[in-house]
């Protein structure tokens, strides 16, 4: 498996480069620029100044190179350099990737936003997985039962509405009707005591619960067509046959082989924590990650966006594989040699 | 009703008037429109140490009854007495507790074994459930297990996919003897098995059962693996039985227009008897058992039905052979 | 009640307690919650002349004078406003004199001095900086510090309107001691300066997060003592326009929402929750329709396209004739525009220059009536008449335009509807919308940017900042005209181009008293919209809202709204 895992790592590196290579291309030559949002007011001799300055003037060959340098080897060595306290070389004057709009290192922005994303996306990704593999489970155990007509029906609504809907409605409901919960996320609200823990419990409820929802219909709905896949197998006939108890049945022989394939899409899932959640940060102002992305998208801040969006990729990447490492573990059919 | 068997033995399995019916749902609000008359009345015992054959098509209800004996689906009417206890109508800690006593071998030994359990842990399981036997004493159960089976002991560590079909059924019937049961239903043990193998492995159930003193239900729909191993022969067709004989009386004179049908597909390996034999080929398909016939259930596609046939069910009638048939001109 | 609520209502109650009290005390009122739906992303409005930065850094760094909501300029770190009667502006208009208030300190506890004003200039004019702001030290020549508290400013030649440079929250004076290092290629290199600039207004950063959420605090070396009132700011970005509003206006959650444009009907429902006001402030910011007056036939070349040329041989076949540019103005409905589209955030205009009141010409109010039969005869008497489907024709030409705008809901319906009318009076319009970030975006090779104008008419709103108009009149000369020779920059996008228009510019940039200088602007004006150059269609205001429980706004859209946030307070 190491060895498989290996080869995997090292097969991703020349993706990766390519992957860098298409992302960069593709945003640079796309039509936009950094100047575009400014009033008007601001003359074009400005404007061009400004995008020079910007390093706009530069080849494009030039200019992916030193974002390639400045990614894959100057910013872990930034990264390094905090977490350990050395020096490496010559850190004082190294060039690191510059967001245009705020002029300052994009690693820097991206690691302000991780927490409230973690916590928040993060949360309601585990939310939703609690909630969707009982539920699931349930659902194919008794199938075309009220419980598993509502879950159904639940399901459809979380698959059906978009997020900036639900999220709105809530919203509409909890902090103008009724005034119980802010619908605005302080990202700068500190836990000390239970007071400030309540509150924020408080305003993480409305997004964590509005991406649960839409998550968990998604899961539980994997979770509950690989139950019933399994449920009508013979080695459950067997197990019951056995004389086992239901609980044990259902909970160990069912549900163990009905995880494989959900913990795989829950493992694929993972990037999209990181990714944060574009439509629910805006709504509720997490300001998370995906409000970057989207914020750098509409400010045509280019370094920015290619560099989340390449992050994304190695994301995407790493849990393709540890999706794969997964399914050899929990699955004996499978063995990677 | 009586059912003595032939054997002097004493009665271990009697089952009286089983029905297994399902529903069919269908619309919007999943409303229950019909019944699958899955098991429709039926009636036979198991003596102590015999096998028992179950015949017929595929479809006609011969899986659902041996997993019903087993309480492996729920009967929706009748009584299956095991050694005396009806365990229709018994509660699940108590159906639990007699689990050990009966047992099941399946059909296809792939999906019959949990891919993620080692085949140690698949035999060892129900010890440790049931049993009282801990530690390496399980362990030398299971080894001794799979070597009754004729299975390496060293392969106890190994998963399900690492065997061959004949050996994943050995390890099925390995797991079914662990408890020491009483009374084995095999539910075509041998269908979905290479022909080279399902020999062995009819060899080891014979084997077994004469060292054990096993009770079989042998489900099958190939006629000469039956009469190779039953010592009684019951014939299904459309949820019931139509005819329950010993094996040569049953396969040398069949009473029934449906067992004489089916007998007359089963090529006999001498040319020229063969070329000679009569063939009756049956009309039609088998009926739904959503929507069964009136009266006698094969007269759609009887050679000899009569207007009788439609009205009156036919009685389970006693010949004076001591045969069972459920035909109005059974002689 | 949310905690934010319950600490609102528990701090109005305390201020009523200690009413006398607090009233003269800095940051008796707590915590002030302000949100702008778009975030900034720095604190130094030199690296992003985005309105939100600007408007964010205000809090913190001040010019030497502001603009008031009525437009007048008001002394801020000088003493009074230096003008050619008080001897602060030399008679020959080319230099200025400022006086600085004495007992200035930066919020580090060091005085302000002439030479931090020097250092900016320096600052901002310095090469590969990129500073946004470099066109208000356009002209100066040199800037000096007499003594620290007196600033010479020389101009290369005589500026009748001397108050750019330094005047204004998009030209604030940021510290020399704290930039020194970060002149020219090494200003985006500081970025802990430019996120937390030292400055001398009534706020200092405590925390800054790029495009999230800026807290400061009150400045406690401010020089007015009891001032700011406010403790705390909590400056909270992101999201949308109608959710901040929300926040305001229905739950109550933030004391004041920028920038509201929204539907009018959606706003006015969410005023009626009582929890907040909306303020409106109107400057010179009009969305008009542009002519282009050179041909944009597609099958011309690169250098031909929308290019303009001194014999007229390109010019527009269709618009060239006053007559049709006549016409289309008269079809428009601008009043029914302007119920629809912006409601009490906006006034239908018949001027492109609107403000301040001195330069707000009344000739053209005739445009607020729509004429549909008078549009007919006017395109009749050109010569185009009606053809078989309706379109009109002439010389087997159709009269059909190519009309294009940003991608922006308002602007799409105002399309569908003017492409309605224009249809009435036989005009065959097609509609084209282009992304924003493209439409403005200033790149020489993308067609689709309003400066290329590969379009019949087009469609934004523009304005200038402060209240002087004559650079913004000046963008209808015939030498801003863009094409492929400037890399298509340049302001006159009409393609205008009038000799005589040209003399009253000139005539502008020499005049120094203000009477003459507004008749000329009005002139000017008058003479874009008689021959129907541009057609203005609404003048829109920056409209914002505020809590019931917060007084002293002063909406303002002459300069930064937030300009006199050191008066702010809790409302008893």
């Amino acid at each position: 498996m190491a060895r498989y895992a290996l080869r995997r790592l090292l097969i991703a590196i020349p993706t990766l480069l390519a992957i860098s290579f298409i992302i960069f291309a593709l945003l640079d030559l796309a039509p936009s620029d950094p100047t575009a949002n400014l009033p008007l007011t601001i003359p074009p001799e400005v404007r061009e100044k400004i995008r020079l300055s910007l390093g706009l003037g530069e080849p494009f060959v030039v200019r992916y190179f030193k974002w390639l340098e400045q990614f894959m080897i100057n910013e872990p060595l930034n990264v390094l350099e905090q977490w350990t306290g050395w020096t490496i070389g010559d850190s004082e004057n190294r060039l690191r990737v510059l967001s245009w709009a705020t002029r300052s290192p994009v690693t820097d922005l991206i690691v302000e936003r991780l927490p409230q994303t973690l916590w928040v996306v993060g949360m309601s990704y585990v939310i939703a997985v609690l909630i969707a593999v009982p539920i699931g489970v349930i659902s194919a155990y008794r199938q075309y039962s009220l419980f598993d007509q509502i879950g159904t029906f639940i399901s459809m609504l979380g698959f059906s509405i978009p997020t900036f809907f639900t999220g709105l409605l809530l919203i509409v409901i909890f902090s103008v009707w009724l005034g119980w919960l802010p619908s605005i996320y302080d990202t700068t609200h500190v836990v000390r005591d239970w007071d400030s823990f309540v509150f924020q419990v408080k305003q993480m409820l409305m997004p964590t619960m509005v991406l649960a929802l839409a998550n968990a219909s998604q899961i539980s709905r994997f979770m509950r067509a690989s139950m019933l896949d399994n449920l009508n197998q013979d080695y459950v006939r067997t197990a019951r046959a056995k004389g086992l108890r239901e609980r044990v049945v259902v909970l160990v022989h069912v549900l163990r082989n009905s995880l494989i394939p959900v913990v795989t899409v829950i493992a694929l899932g993972v990037p999209t924590i990181f990714g944060g959640a574009i439509i629910t940060e805006q709504i509720f102002r997490v300001n998370g990650i995906g409000q970057l992305l989207i914020i750098g998208i509409e400010g045509a801040d280019i370094p920015l966006v290619q560099t989340l969006t390449f992050i994304f990729a190695i994301l995407i990447v790493v849990f393709n594989l540890i999706a794969d490492l997964i399914y050899g573990m929990l699955d004996p059919r499978i063995r990677y040699d | 009703m009586a059912f003595d068997s032939p054997k002097a033995g004493e009665t271990l399995v009697r089952v009286a008037d089983l029905k297994v019916h399902f529903p069919i749902h269908a619309g919007l609000i999943r409303r229950q429109v019909g019944t699958v008359r899955a098991v429709d009345g039926v009636s036979f015992d198991v003596a102590r140490g015999e096998t028992l054959g179950l015949v017929g098509e595929s479809g006609c209800g011969k899986s659902t009854t041996g997993r019903a004996v087993l309480r492996l689906v729920d009967a929706t009417a009748g009584r299956i007495e095991m050694a005396g206890t009806d365990i229709a109508s018994l509660g699940s800690e108590a159906l639990r507790r007699m689990r050990p006593r009966m047992q099941m071998i399946f059909q296809d030994p792939h999906a019959s074994l949990n891919p993620r359990m080692t085949v140690g842990s698949i035999v060892a399981e129900p010890l440790s459930e049931h049993g009282t036997l801990r530690g390496s004493a399980r362990q030398r159960r299971v080894e001794e297990l799979l070597d009754a089976v004729g299975l390496n002991p060293s392969f106890a560590n190994r998963y399900p996919h690492e065997f061959s079909g004949g050996q994943r059924q050995r390890i099925g019937i390995a797991r079914a003897l662990a408890l020491d049961p009483d009374f084995i239903v095999c539910d075509e043990p041998i269908a979905a098995l290479d022909v080279s193998i399902q020999a062995q492995v009819v060899n080891l159930l014979e084997e077994l059962q004469e060292r054990l003193g096993l009770t079989y239900l042998f489900i099958s729909h190939d006629l000469s693996m039956v009469r190779h191993i039953a010592d009684r022969v019951a014939v299904m067709y459309l949820g019931k039985i139509v005819e329950l004989a010993d094996r040569e009386a049953l396969y040398g004179a069949p009473k029934h227009p449906y067992t004489q049908a089916l007998l007359s597909a089963v090529p006999i390996p001498n040319p020229k008897v063969e070329a000679t034999r009569r063939h009756i080929i049956l009309k039609g398909d088998v009926p739904s058992p959503a929507n069964p016939p009136s009266g006698c259930r094969f007269r759609t596609r009887c050679p000899i039905a009569e207007a009788r046939c439609a009205a009156e069910e036919p009685a389970w009638r006693k010949l004076d052979d001591g045969r069972h048939v459920a035909c109005h001109f059974a002689t | 009640m949310t905690p934010l609520r319950r600490l609102l209502v528990a701090s109005v109650a305390c201020a009523a307690m200690t009413a006398t009290a607090a009233q003269a005390q800095r940051g008796a009122d707590g915590q002030l919650n302000i949100i702008y739906w778009q975030a900034p992303s720095t604190m130094n409005p030199f690296l992003s002349g985005g309105t939100k930065e600007v408007e964010a850094s205000s809090m913190v760094i001040e010019p030497l004078a502001s603009y008031d909501n009525d437009g007048n300029i008001v002394p801020r770190l000088a003493v009074e406003l230096p003008t050619v009667e008080n001897g602060g502006v030399s008679a020959d208009l080319t230099s200025i004199t400022w006086k600085l208030k004495p007992g200035v300190k930066w919020s580090d506890g060091s005085d302000f001095t002439a030479e931090d004003a020097v250092f900016t200039w320096k600052y901002c004019t310095a090469p590969d900086g990129g500073c946004a702001q470099s066109s208000y030290f356009e002209g100066v020549a040199n800037m000096e510090a007499v003594d620290p508290l007196t600033l010479k400013i020389t101009f290369a030649e005589p500026k009748p309107f001397p108050y750019t440079a330094l005047v204004g929250a998009e030209s604030p004076i940021i510290q020399k001691k704290q930039f020194e290092n970060c002149m020219g290629a090494k200003a985006p290199e500081c970025t802990q300066q430019n996120f937390n600039p030292i400055g001398t207004g009534p706020f200092v950063v405590k925390e800054f997060r790029a495009n999230d959420v800026i807290t400061l605090e009150a400045n406690p070396n401010y020089r007015e003592a009891d001032k700011p009132r406010f403790q705390t700011v909590l400056f909270k970005g992101g999201g949308d326009a109608a959710s901040a509003a929300r926040s305001v206006l229905e739950t109550g959650e933030f004391d004041y929402a920028w920038n509201l444009q929204i539907e009018p009907e959606v706003l006015e429902r969410m005023e009626g929750a009582g929890k907040g006001k909306l303020v409106s402030a109107f400057a010179t910011s009009v969305e008009r329709i542009l002519i282009n007056f050179t041909n944009p036939d597609p099958a011309l070349g690169p250098d031909a396209r929308s290019v303009y040329k001194d014999d007229g041989s390109n010019a527009h076949p269709i618009l060239n004739d006053i007559r049709v540019r006549k016409a289309l103005s008269l079809a428009i409905d601008r009043p029914l525009l302007n119920d629809l589209g912006y409601g009490k955030t906006g006034r239908p205009v018949c001027n492109v220059l609107p403000g301040p009141d001195i330069y707000a010409s009344t000739a053209n109010d005739a445009c607020l009536v729509q004429d549909i039969e008078a549009a007919k005869a006017l395109l009749d008497e050109a010569g185009w008449a009606p053809g078989s489907d309706g379109v009109r024709v002439k010389d087997g030409r159709r009269l059909s335009l190519l009309y294009q705008t940003s991608t922006n809901s308002v602007r799409q319906s105002f399309q569908s509807l003017i492409k309605q009318w224009w249809a009435e009076i036989g005009v065959e319009t097609e509609l084209r919308n282009i992304s924003a970030s493209v439409f403005f975006g200033g790149d020489p090779a993308s067609p689709d940017t309003f400066q290329k104008f590969y379009a019949d008419v087009e469609m934004y709103t523009n304005n200038f900042s402060g209240v002087d108009p004559e650079a913004y009149m000046a963008d209808w000369r015939c030498d801003a005209i863009p094409g492929p020779a400037t890399q298509w920059q340049g302001s006159n996008i009409n393609r205008y181009c009038n000799p005589d228009y040209d003399a009253l510019s000139k005539k502008m940039a020499s005049t120094a008293a203000l009477a003459d200088r507004a008749e000329l602007a009005k002139a000017m004006n008058d003479m874009l919209m008689q021959d129907y150059v541009l057609l203005p269609l609404i003048h829109r205001s920056g409209t914002s809202a505020h809590s019931v429980t917060l007084a002293g706004v002063k909406m303002n859209d002459w300069d930064s709204e937030l300009w006199n946030i050191a008066d702010w307070h809790r409302a008893k």
